[in-house]
């Protein structure tokens, strides 16, 4: 069998389930990179430019832990995920993902690019072709797409209810055996604050780069919301009152952030973006200052990169939540 | 209308031919220093790119000068630059000013057209077919003076003579009015460039192609005025791109322009299979024509955390190998130096000329 490397970096939290089924459908054997740690990070800083972005960073160290293991490197190229009337795009670096690592990456096994591109090509054609280079027949990759894109809806429902990225992938890939014990433990004792965060998701749940910052909010005492619990209908409802957004990701970073922000159950909300991250630095200013408005709630914004250090991102963190405990205590007399 | 815009390089000549032909007043700012840039970078997102900051700062120096519209170019591309004029028209509203915003390309083009009823009295049809006339004569002009001067700069013998002859004849061209005053203004302006004194029996000068972001390749307050300091350390300079370009590839009208483009992707397409929304097809095809017309090398520039150009920067090491042409990747932002950069120029100097020597004994 083929093994193929996935990176656990960047459009793994979002499609590492249709990525896995429809790999197996065709024939493959996945191969997950390690989960991030300093050595893996160091390796990614070193290989490539010195003033990107900390996950594509990440992304290029897993897949320098993969090199060596696999016969061939699985890389997405994400142009477009949204069908509609206007052009959208996702980040310029998702879209040249591929280019970067074949121009400045050596000795790699041979890619397998997937690409997605919902504007001009079909998922189907897209599947097609990845089957093709790995010597799978079309109606093999027919299959195996459909049989993906049905995980790929699981995994997203799973989300909607709240779990954590790599947490909901478990549950379905443990089909529906090992879901059960985890479902139990998950309704912890309610906290007494509730913080959304707003960002990507490969920032906010990779735990070596975040240093764990949801585990550290509930350890606070704090219910966490991810943008992932928001329904996309809410989400195109937000977006509604601010058009002329093109990027895909960044229109969801919005939508949520205005959904939360509007929300009378949310405390706080929080705002996780990469140092140097291009999109999120609009976005960030536009959620700023066209978003949020007097009535809303507390929001902060929290910059990562590779030199974060746990005690930063755990003091800011602390003294966020303890603001909202304590404006909570004096509001409250009055009112 | 007290108009203002940001500014790119010379492009306030033909701009300002276009709004006063309308009727506008055109308010341009001084040109960018570092105080601009302060500015900019004072209300500005942290990690956005260097150009929003410069462009905030020009029209925060404008609006201190009295304008009244900020016109901006505005769009939805997978690069930031579209969204510069929402988000500074926002932070400078923020900021307690009051104007009206042109975000040409937002809104399409007939409230634009319509904007200036008021100003160009009697046929506004007629106005804007004198003023686009205008427009496009003096930016012809621009560009034939730009031209001219960076072909004189490496052989004058009075260093920074070309470049006094540049400013004044690209003055002279400014204050021009009428079609047929805008023509004689090129003429002599011209002649000033083409009267320099040269340097005979110099050497072949080293020749360098400039790619990268467009801004940072245009604008010579970004670039510490990169063309002239190659050119007066006796470097010809080819910018794969030119403020002329810039203004008349969106209006589709020349068709050369249109041309290259398409060229340029088609030869950039094994290294970038996909339009990431900035110029990185003139990055790498800029680079792979300077190795195959044997320039000496190829100088890249590039804001700090520009997504396009950062692409491109993984990518040139392998053309460099490839292609056997050096390549100087400069990241500009507002902590850049004018040292820093005329070391860097300096040591890529002295590079090309050991390897021409090389070259020329093998």
């Amino acid at each position: 069998m083929v093994k193929v490397g996935v990176p656990r970096a960047l459009s793994y939290y979002r499609y590492f389930p249709l990525w896995k089924t429809l790999l197996e459908g065709v024939g493959a054997e996945v191969v997950l990179s390690r989960r991030t740690a300093r050595g893996l990070l160091e390796d990614g800083v070193r290989h490539c430019v010195d003033d990107i972005c900390v996950p594509v960073k990440l992304y290029f160290g897993h897949l320098m832990d993969l090199k060596d293991r696999v016969d061939r490197l699985f890389v997405s190229r994400i142009v477009s995920v949204e069908k509609c009337e206007s052009e959208t795009y996702t980040c310029p670096k998702l879209i040249g993902l591929p280019d970067m690592v074949k121009g400045s990456l050596d000795g790699l096994p041979p890619l397998l690019e997937f690409v997605v591109d919902v504007q001009n090509r079909s998922l189907k054609s897209s599947a097609r072709k990845l089957a093709g280079e790995l010597g799978a027949p079309a109606p093999v990759a027919r299959k195996a797409l459909a049989a993906s894109l049905e995980q790929q809806s699981r995994y997203e429902r799973e989300l909607l209810r709240g779990r954590a990225p790599e947490s909901a992938m478990e549950t379905i890939f443990a089909n529906g055996n090992g879901d059960s014990s985890r479902r139990e433990r998950e309704p912890e004792k309610a906290g007494d604050v509730t913080i959304a965060l707003v960002g990507h998701e490969y920032l906010i749940h990779d735990p070596f780069v975040s240093h764990d910052l949801p585990g550290k909010l509930s350890r606070l005492g704090a219910n966490t919301l991810l943008m992932s619990q928001v329904p996309a209908e809410v989400i195109a409802a937000e977006l509604d009152r601010y058009p002329g957004i093109s990027w895909s990701y960044e229109k969801e970073l919005l939508g949520a952030a205005s959904h939360f922000l509007g929300r009378p159950d949310v405390d706080g909300v929080m705002l996780v973006i990469g140092f140097a991250c291009g999109p999120d630095s609009i976005i960030g200013e536009i959620i700023n200052r066209e978003v949020r408005g007097p009535e809303s709630p507390p929001l902060t914004t929290l910059v990562l990169d590779e030199h974060t250090g746990e005690a930063g991102v755990a003091t800011r963190v602390e003294a966020f939540v303890d603001l909202i405990r304590r404006s909570r205590k004096h509001r409250r007399p009055g009112s | 209308m007290k108009v203002s815009f940001p500014h790119m390089g010379n492009a306030y000549i033909p701009l300002s031919a276009l709004l006063t032909n309308l009727g506008a007043e055109v308010l341009v700012p001084p040109r960018p220093t570092s105080r601009t840039v302060d500015m900019g970078a004072l209300h500005a997102p942290e990690f956005v790119c260097l150009p929003f900051k410069v462009n905030l700062g020009d029209n925060l120096r404008a609006l201190q000068m009295g304008a009244d519209t900020l016109a901006m170019v505005s769009g939805m591309w997978a690069c930031r630059f579209g969204y510069y004029g929402r988000v500074q028209h926002q932070i400078l509203r923020d900021a307690g000013f009051e104007f009206d915003s042109i975000l040409l390309g937002r809104d399409g083009l007939l409230p634009v057209y319509k904007k200036f009823q008021s100003t160009a009295g009697g046929n506004l049809l007629r106005a804007w077919v004198h003023a686009l006339r205008a427009f496009k004569r003096k930016a012809e002009a621009m560009d034939a003076l730009e031209t001219s001067a960076r072909q004189r700069r490496p052989y004058e013998r009075d260093k920074g003579a070309s470049s006094r002859a540049l400013d004044e004849g690209l003055a002279m061209v400014h204050r021009a009015g009428s079609l047929r005053e805008i023509d004689a203004a090129r003429g002599e302006a011209l002649a000033l460039v083409r009267d320099v004194e040269v340097e005979s029996g110099m050497d072949e000068p080293l020749r360098v192609a400039v790619v990268g972001e467009i801004y940072a390749v245009l604008e010579p307050s970004l670039n510490f005025d990169i063309e002239r300091r190659l050119g007066e350390m006796g470097i010809i300079s080819h910018p794969v791109m030119s403020v002329y370009k810039w203004l008349f590839r969106p209006l589709k009208i020349d068709t050369s322009i249109l041309l290259a483009e398409r060229r340029a992707r088609r030869i950039a397409r094994p290294y970038i299979a996909y339009v990431l929304g900035g110029e990185e097809h003139q990055t790498i095809t800029g680079t792979i024509n300077a190795a195959r017309k044997g320039y000496d090398g190829v100088i890249h520039l590039y804001p700090f955390t520009c997504m396009p150009e950062n692409i491109c920067r993984t990518i040139l090491p392998r053309l460099e190998s490839e292609y056997g042409i050096p390549v100087l990747n400069l990241c500009l932002d507002e902590h850049a130096s004018p040292t820093g950069m005329a070391t860097r120029l300096e040591a890529f100097s002295d590079l090309m000329k050991q390897r021409r020597g090389k070259r020329a004994t093998a």
